[in-house]
């Protein structure tokens, strides 16, 4: 939602206005206009500086664009499409206002929708807009436009969710003047603010054209381009109405166990001196956060009307999950999955198959993650009508990064209320959780992104060490591409070939990282640091030897993060526990074998040997 | 670059033959050029190789890895072709995806293409969404010409819009699949491709993904300007018969 603050006239005040990172600031040129501004001397801004015209000349605008430095134009009056088209090849950006009350008449549109780069609909008044009232707002939905547009017209500081609720698609800004002023031309920066932070798509958060910053979009062969269009169209229409969210929130806590325990752990935070929280995402249905998302776009693809759902995955958690969900909707399910996980991953593969899920080992590539996803986006090329992609992580061609983001913010909204009720407060001071597309970790994340005293955490998979080139850290080894239709940080050559990575993880064994995250590793919002297979393997036994927890390799990395890091005593920490490790018992069971001492099962072992086996494992 | 424009003004069918660079050896990207052309083929599309082509099936999957198991790369590549205009007159286009030029450098590229005279480019993991946005510019500033896809499920306004905006042809993908060899065009492909004939769109049209035979390519040939080989050009060189008559027996055979 771009913002637009209009009749601004006073040097301190665009100086302060502008720290607001609005898009446009607007200056009247209009000499009835109480808000007319002439003869000032203009800061510098980040924002674009607009003017405001009446029924002015080529000539005279021309001008004053070159005076006041101006990137476009916004014309309030008779205005024909010629001089909007001529002001257009001038480099202008050129925003036509109309007025609207009950008897506007939609078809002057047509005539200026290939003349000027945005409409704008303000209240009709005999004074050219300023009334500081709102026209009917129904009519918007019943126009059909041919350009994006600007909503203006009395808006103020308590229509936020009117104007959020409105979803119109070709909605791209609002424009906001006197009800956010103390006196004419002089803006309330209190206000602007409060209300900017509400409707703004917050910093760290998905803009319109599907970036987060300057990651993510779609980069996909035409041949999926109707899939994608249908997603992008739908999925916030669909999981926003009422009967998906009841039938969402239902099914996570009747049939995932949700909320999840926030669990303290007592020996973890005695051992590094903090206190030290375990988000139990593991005790949900199926042993991991990837439910969350499966249910979630399980029941999409039932309102789209799919009737196969495909799905990659890895360490086969995605799959079971989604298999799970498949055999509950009785959909047909199809998982791909590199023929190297589905050796290493045998419980899961068995428990696809018993599901009823048909298992297809990915012999390309690596035979990993990668690859299985690769051949999930051929599959669906090849059946693009009747086919559901059911991604399993933060990656691929928005709108999917951001709809699995959605999906798993349940995480961190109960982390917040599960803090206030157990600690009295809201705010955890560090989260941690391990990457590898990255949906356990933004959704750890999500309730506390804009709140940047929470300082957030992701561990990559460092496999046998970055000097090794045996890794799967992609911030740490990467650089900016696209991979899998999204443009984001991935291990590639100088030839722009993607690179095979390592990691003793199945789940974290990708080249790539969300769009999302390529975005928060770039603004240094969440600090990134590197675990490898044998830092998570013990990471791994000292949970189980201290809390009786078996974590998934994949969470195992998270939990390595805390030797590395430095805690003060009443610092609250959370770690998501992602999964449990049940589908890695024979990685475990063959690092057991693989340590010098031939290992006991403790029940047979006398106190002093306990505490032996304990000094063994534990680092 | 008007060999592009030149070559539709011709009345014939045209025939078009991609093949990827570094396959079946590092170095034959010069000699299947040169001889394509000697057999009668009006028009080239050079693949990039990438190590995940998404919209591949799996023989140019495989010829693309072996072609960089070979050590092919877009510079090697551009190197190689260096003096290419020399010999070869027929207009030369290259295929790839989007990370191995964004990675090259995009007007990088394009001045490479300019110098030795390659035509245009097809990136088909592009939008026209991100090259309205993006590189349109780029494009005509350097005259490289952009060829989109059209599929089965492209709306039609959608085709209006890549009509429009190509300058050279459009390449219509013959049914919704990645690409690869096909026994025969069930009803509707068929339709698909009435439907677009009948929409008299200003660009010409090239009809690629799964043509194998004389038989698809005529077949093809009576609903568009021309057709497109890949998967079964480059199945068809063998490990014992030279390139040059493993070229030549298969031009004729679809072309005869
Ligand atoms: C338990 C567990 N944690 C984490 C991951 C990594 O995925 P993501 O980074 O999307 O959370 C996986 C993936 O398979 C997993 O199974």
């Amino acid at each position: 939602m771009k913002i637009k603050v209009c009749g601004l006239r006073v040097r301190e005040n665009i100086v302060h206005v502008d720290q607001l990172e609005v898009d446009y600031i607007g200056l009247i040129f209009h000499e009835e206009s109480p808000r007319f501004f002439s003869d000032q001397q203009l800061p510098d801004t980040m924002a674009k500086k607009i003017g405001v015209f009446v029924d002015k000349d080529f000539e005279l605008i021309m001008n004053t664009i070159k005076e006041y430095q101006l990137k476009a134009v916004q014309l309030h009056g008779k205005e024909s499409p010629e001089l909007c088209r001529k002001l257009l090849k001038s480099d202008l950006e050129v925003i036509k206002a109309f007025a609207v009350d009950d008897d506007f008449e939609p078809s002057v549109l047509s005539d200026y929708s290939d003349s000027c780069s945005y409409f704008l609909f303000d209240t009709k008044t005999h004074k050219h807009g300023g009334s500081g009232k709102k026209f009917n707002w129904d009519i918007l939905q019943s126009l059909d436009y041919s350009l994006p547009f600007f909503l203006s017209g009395g808006i103020g500081p308590e229509d936020a969710n009117a104007i959020r609720s409105l979803r119109l698609n070709n909605l791209i800004g609002i424009d906001l003047n006197s009800r956010f002023e103390d006196a004419p031309a002089i803006k309330n920066f209190d206000k602007l603010s409060a209300f900017i932070k509400e409707i703004k798509p917050m910093k760290y958060k998905i803009n319109e054209e599907g970036y987060y910053g300057s990651y993510g979009g779609a980069f996909i062969p035409e041949l999926l381009y109707q899939n994608i269009q249908e997603l992008k169209e739908n999925y916030l229409k669909i999981m926003e109405s009422d009967s998906f969210q009841d039938e969402f929130i239902r099914l996570l806590k009747e049939y995932v166990g949700r909320p999840s325990p926030l669990y303290f752990s007592k020996a973890l935070s005695e051992k590094y001196g903090a206190q030290i929280f375990l988000k139990r995402e593991d005790l949900n249905h199926t042993g991991s956060h990837k439910i969350n998302n499966t249910i979630g776009q399980i029941l999409l693809a039932k309102s789209l009307g799919k009737k196969r759902i495909i799905a990659e995955t890895g360490a086969g958690q995605h799959g079971v999950a989604t298999a799970t969900v498949c055999a509950r909707e009785g959909l047909e399910c199809v998982v791909f999955m590199g023929a190297l996980d589905v050796e290493r991953q045998q419980p899961n593969v068995q428990k696809m198959q018993m599901l009823g899920a048909k298992v297809v080992p990915v012999e390309s590539g690596n035979k990993t993650l990668k690859d299985a996803t690769n051949e999930a986006i051929r599959d669906w090329i090849n059946h693009p009508e009747e086919t559901y992609y059911l991604i399993g992580s933060v990656v691929g061609p928005h709108p999917y990064p951001d709809m699995v983001s959605r999906f798993q913010s349940v995480i961190s909204e109960e982390i917040k209320n599960q803090l206030k009720q157990q600690t009295g407060n809201v705010n955890s001071d560090k989260i941690i959780a391990c990457v590898g597309g990255g949906s356990n970790a933004i959704g750890a994340y999500y309730h506390f992104l804009d709140d940047e005293n929470v300082k957030l955490i992701a561990v990559e998979a460092d496999g046998l060490g970055l000097e090794t080139g045996e890794t799967a850290a992609t911030t740490a080894a990467g650089s900016p591409g696209i991979i899998h239709g999204s443009k984001t940080i991935l291990m590639q050559t100088d030839d722009g070939q993607i690179v095979e990575p390592y990691s003793i993880s199945a789940g974290l064994d990708y080249p790539g990282i969300g769009p999302v995250h390529a975005h928060l590793f770039e603004t240094g919002r969440v600090e990134f640091i590197r675990a490898t297979d044998d830092e998570a393997l013990k990471a791994a036994f000292e949970l189980t030897a201290l809390e009786g927890i078996i974590p998934a390799l994949e969470t195992a990395h998270a939990l390595a993060a805390l030797p590395k890091l430095e805690f003060k005593e009443d610092e609250l920490v959370v770690i998501n526990i992602s999964g449990r490790g049940d589908k890695d018992m024979a990685t475990y069971q063959k690092y057991i074998e693989s340590l010098k001492h031939p290992y006991q099962p403790p029940k047979m072992l006398t106190q002093a040997e306990h505490e032996d086996v304990n000094g063994l494992f534990i680092p | 670059m008007k060999r592009l424009n030149q070559l539709f003004q011709k009345n014939e069918k045209i025939l078009s033959i991609y093949f990827t660079a570094g396959y079946p050896h590092l170095n034959s990207s010069k000699e299947i050029i040169i001889e394509l052309e000697k057999n009668g083929v009006d028009l080239i599309e050079i693949g990039i190789p990438y190590s995940d082509p998404l919209a591949d099936g799996p023989i140019i999957q495989k010829s693309s890895q072996i072609a960089l198991e070979n050590g092919m790369s877009l510079e090697f590549l551009l190197h190689e072709l260096k003096d290419i205009r020399a010999e070869v007159d027929i207009p030369l286009v290259l295929m790839g995806y989007f990370n191995s030029v964004m990675q090259f450098g995009i007007e990088q590229l394009f001045k490479r293409m300019n110098e030795i005279g390659l035509d245009g480019i097809i990136l088909p993991d592009m939008l026209i969404e991100v090259y309205e946005k993006e590189f349109c510019e780029l494009f005509e500033e350097y005259d490289i010409k952009s060829i989109f896809l059209i599929t089965p499920s492209t709306p039609e306004d959608r085709i209006r819009r890549i009509d429009k905006m190509s300058k050279s042809f459009i390449y219509m993908v013959s049914s919704a699949s990645t690409t690869g060899v096909r026994e025969t065009y069930d009803d509707n492909s068929l339709a698909y491709f009435k439907r677009i004939k009948s929409m008299n769109l200003k660009a010409p049209i090239l009809t690629g993904f799964g043509i194998s035979s004389k038989q698809h390519f005529d077949q093809v040939c009576e609903y568009s300007d021309g057709g497109i080989i890949g998967s079964a050009f480059i199945k068809s060189f063998k490990k014992e018969v030279p390139i040059q008559q493993s070229i030549s027996s298969f031009v004729s055979s679809v072309k005869k």
